[in-house]
């Protein structure tokens, strides 16, 4: 079992670090370049940034904001988030890991504090889980992986929980590295290719919507054109009938006339 | 905040289902367009509809920035259901179906399944058949069913703005043939008809009414208010909703007053008149052409500056998409009637009088205005002015609840019972609650929607324009002829407040 718990913390956490952050990379360059393309593609260049910034730092700092609505949910998943990102950054033993194969390191967190930001998580994790499943709209909403995320994401907090917490034999406690590695190997590989991803995209969405509802000024000709419509736009009687229809109807010159 | 939304949780009765949702049109027009949408679409080729309808997207993808903003939205959307609590319509139906995250799943599932590489891969291996009827039936119901209000863009952590995706599948549905018809014939006459406008008021009929109007102040002010016609050169030249000049004659009368007032030049064009753009509802080319026929008239009269009257779509065509279509940052600038009034206002060119209008007054705020901040303060300002009893509802301002008549759907006289029972119905209960006499609504769609909901839902309060009560208020300076009849304006205008509105 050792072999195998090496394994995921050596090359395999390796390769889907690597393979997460390139990957993020990717689709945050792939949108800015988007937004780049398309700013440049309209004539009109009068972007509102004041209120793009105003709405991304908005909701990066959502203190204000969550109340507003559903807000037991809210303060989970805000709570959630936190510990989710602030836990494995700076767990001591994650970070001993990474000094000892890069060469260098960060300051860490207290072993209690890592303690309770997990549990908080494990809450927190089970809460939000809880409230796609009894919400109704949520649950309408919601696709397999929606209701597996959160499970799964607080797979390596749980293990990590129980076998720096819990007094286990030492077979127990290899089982539970052994879960907690590649769950979190998993997660990482996962992040770039699902909607994980709105940990670095999250940022951009006020931008490219702002950006989005400027159109290009011609567009909806060359629509048309396109589709072969050109001498039939939508506001032509019967413009996109295939067949003229059997009646001919007589020209109602009545109703639009004068 | 004292909001309305938690508080009135009573579910539709299934009589108000029933009348809410049952579709109007006949059973073989149904069967022939095998489309039961509540509202009546016009004749269109019912055959080969999914590829139809996947060409027309491509083809929009293909010249437009829409596709930025799906796969954007495709890789962050987390279906949390967040937006559910802020759509007045679900709040009403609370049907799933119309939470806004998923209204916007129909479109974006469709945009995984055939627009991208791993939507496409995964079809192959688990052999999804694709786009079908049922589906762009679900799509023609479910995105008419939203006002476009941009309520939930507020509520979505993601940054989602479903009101976009709205925008992009009534254009994509329209292009199939799956437009109201009450749009499509408006717009048609609009575009291509003898009259040039949505209503089709003829020329002559509206000279006919701006001398009516005009006529109507010299009787009730005792002062000549001109509405000029094709003055070139002027500051201002005026577009508004052209239903206006059938319906909102004490709002049309109010603007004219306060330009007499402040003595600006302004002008109608006779070319072509009416602010109305539907494109804003379901189609970007429709929304262009419009507007390039104001650029046109603009341009032929060699005006200054654009003035938009009470319309909140018309306004935000405009202000925001005139530059789109029509010269980026050198577009004529535009400027909205509730602007200029409060700037006239505030720089003391206009003055109203606090004593006439004494009833409570309560200001609705039209999404189109309101949602991007652009007009919230301007026209409170102008009414706490005068109004010695003013009541605000409660949410107001950026997060207002829409009228229940947003995106087009007030034009669409089948989906009345829907929209006064599901879309309005929280604001028929803020606006009871305020207590008001007068509802002040600066749009020509939320007057109409607002006094059909007033009358549905049975709540005695008077839906009216800014200018209408500007116009009871205002102080006109006198005629220099007619300097002896100063006495008489003023006693006109005190009576006018006892019966003056249409």
């Amino acid at each position: 079992m050792t072999a195998w718990i090496d394994f995921a913390r050596g090359p395999l956490f390796r390769l889907c670090f690597a393979l997460m952050v390139l990957g993020l990379l990717r689709i945050f360059l792939v949108t800015l370049l988007g937004v780049k393309e398309a700013y440049q593609r309209n004539s009109d260049k009068i972007v509102s940034w004041k209120e793009i910034r105003r709405q991304t730092l908005g909701w990066l700092f959502p203190i204000g904001r969550l109340w507003r609505q559903r807000p037991i949910y809210s303060a989970l998943s805000f709570l959630f988030h936190v510990g989710m990102i602030v836990t494995p950054l700076f767990l001591a033993s994650h970070i001993l890991l990474w000094r000892n194969s890069v060469g260098f390191g960060w300051p860490a967190l207290s072993q209690t504090a890592a303690n309770w930001l997990a549990l908080l998580v494990i809450i927190t994790g089970t809460g939000i889980f809880m409230g796609r499943v009894l919400h109704a709209g949520a649950r309408k909403l919601s696709k397999f992986q929606d209701f597996l995320w959160p499970l799964l994401i607080m797979t390596p907090f749980v293990t990590g929980y129980i076998a720096s917490n819990a007094v286990i034999s030492p077979r127990t406690y290899q089982g539970m590295m052994l879960v907690h590695i590649y769950a979190g190997d998993l997660i990482m590989l996962m992040i770039p290719f699902t909607k994980l991803a709105h940990c670095v995209l999250a940022p951009l969405s006020q931008l490219v919507t702002g950006i989005a509802w400027k159109f290009p000024a011609g567009a909806g000709d060359r629509v048309t054109e396109t589709l072969g419509f050109a001498d039939r736009p939508t506001w032509v009687p019967n413009a996109r009938l295939a067949t003229e229809p059997e009646v001919a109807e007589p020209a109602k010159k009545g109703e639009s006339g004068k | 905040m004292a909001s309305v939304m938690k508080s009135l949780t009573r579910p539709l009765t299934p009589e108000e289902r029933e009348k809410a949702f049952t579709s109007r049109k006949k059973e073989e027009v149904v069967k022939s367009q095998r489309l039961p949408v509540r509202y009546h679409v016009e004749d269109f080729d019912v055959e080969d509809r999914p590829r139809r309808f996947l060409e027309a997207f491509a083809s929009i993808l293909k010249h437009t920035n829409y596709r930025l903003a799906l796969d954007h939205y495709v890789r962050v959307t987390s279906r949390c259901a967040r937006c559910s609590v802020a759509c007045p319509v679900y709040d009403a139906t609370q049907d799933p179906r119309d939470i806004p995250c998923y209204r916007s799943e129909l479109l974006l599932s469709i945009y995984r399944r055939h627009f991208t590489i791993s939507g496409i891969l995964r079809a192959r291996v688990l052999g999804d058949p694709g786009l079908t009827d049922e589906k762009i039936q679900e799509l023609a119901d479910s995105y008419y069913n939203c006002t476009a209000c941009r309520r939930c863009h507020f509520e979505c952590p993601m940054g989602i703005d479903h009101a976009l995706i709205t925008h992009l599948g009534r254009y994509i549905l329209s292009e199939i043939g799956i437009a109201p018809r009450a749009l499509v014939v408006s717009v048609r006459e609009q575009l291509t008809g003898a009259t040039g406008n949505t209503s089709a008021i003829p020329l002559p009929a509206l000279i006919d009414t701006l001398e009516f109007l005009t006529e109507d102040i010299q009787d009730e002010k005792g002062v000549n208010v001109p509405f000029p016609v094709d003055q070139e050169g002027a500051e201002y030249i005026f577009f508004t909703a052209v239903s206006d000049y059938m319906m909102e004659a004490d709002t049309l009368k109010g603007i004219a007053a306060v330009m007499k007032a402040t003595g600006d030049s302004w002008t109608i064009g006779s070319k072509y008149y009416d602010g109305i753009n539907y494109g804003l509802f379901y189609s970007d080319q429709i929304m262009e052409h419009v507007l390039q026929k104001i650029q046109a008239e603009a341009k032929r009269l060699k005006a200054k500056k654009i003035l938009m009257g009470e319309c909140g779509h018309a306004s935000r065509t405009a202000k925001y998409f005139y530059p789109t279509y029509c010269g980026g940052k050198d577009a004529i600038p535009v400027v909205s009637i509730l602007e200029y009034t409060q700037q006239a206002l505030k720089e003391g060119r206009i003055k109203l009088d606090p004593k006439i209008v004494t009833e409570r007054v309560t200001y609705h705020d039209p999404c189109n205005f309101a949602r991007t901040g652009w007009i919230i303060k301007q026209p409170r300002e102008v009414l706490k002015s005068f109004c010695p009893d003013y009541a605000e509802m409660a949410p107001n301002g950026r997060s207002n609840l829409c009228c229940g008549g947003g995106g087009g759907t007030v034009s669409i006289d089948e989906v009345r019972a829907f929209r006064t029972t599901v879309g309005g119905r929280l604001k028929a209960e803020q606006i009871r609650r305020t207590g008001a006499n007068y509802c002040v609504a600066p749009c020509a769609n939320c007057k109409k929607q607002l006094r059909e909901l007033m009358e549905d839902q049975g709540v005695n309060c008077e839906v009216i324009g800014l200018h209408d009560l500007v116009y009871k208020a205002i102080i006109l300076p006198p005629d220099p002829k007619s300097e002896e009849e100063t006495e008489d304006s003023t006693g006109n205008s005190v009576s006018l407040s006892e019966g003056g509105t249409l």
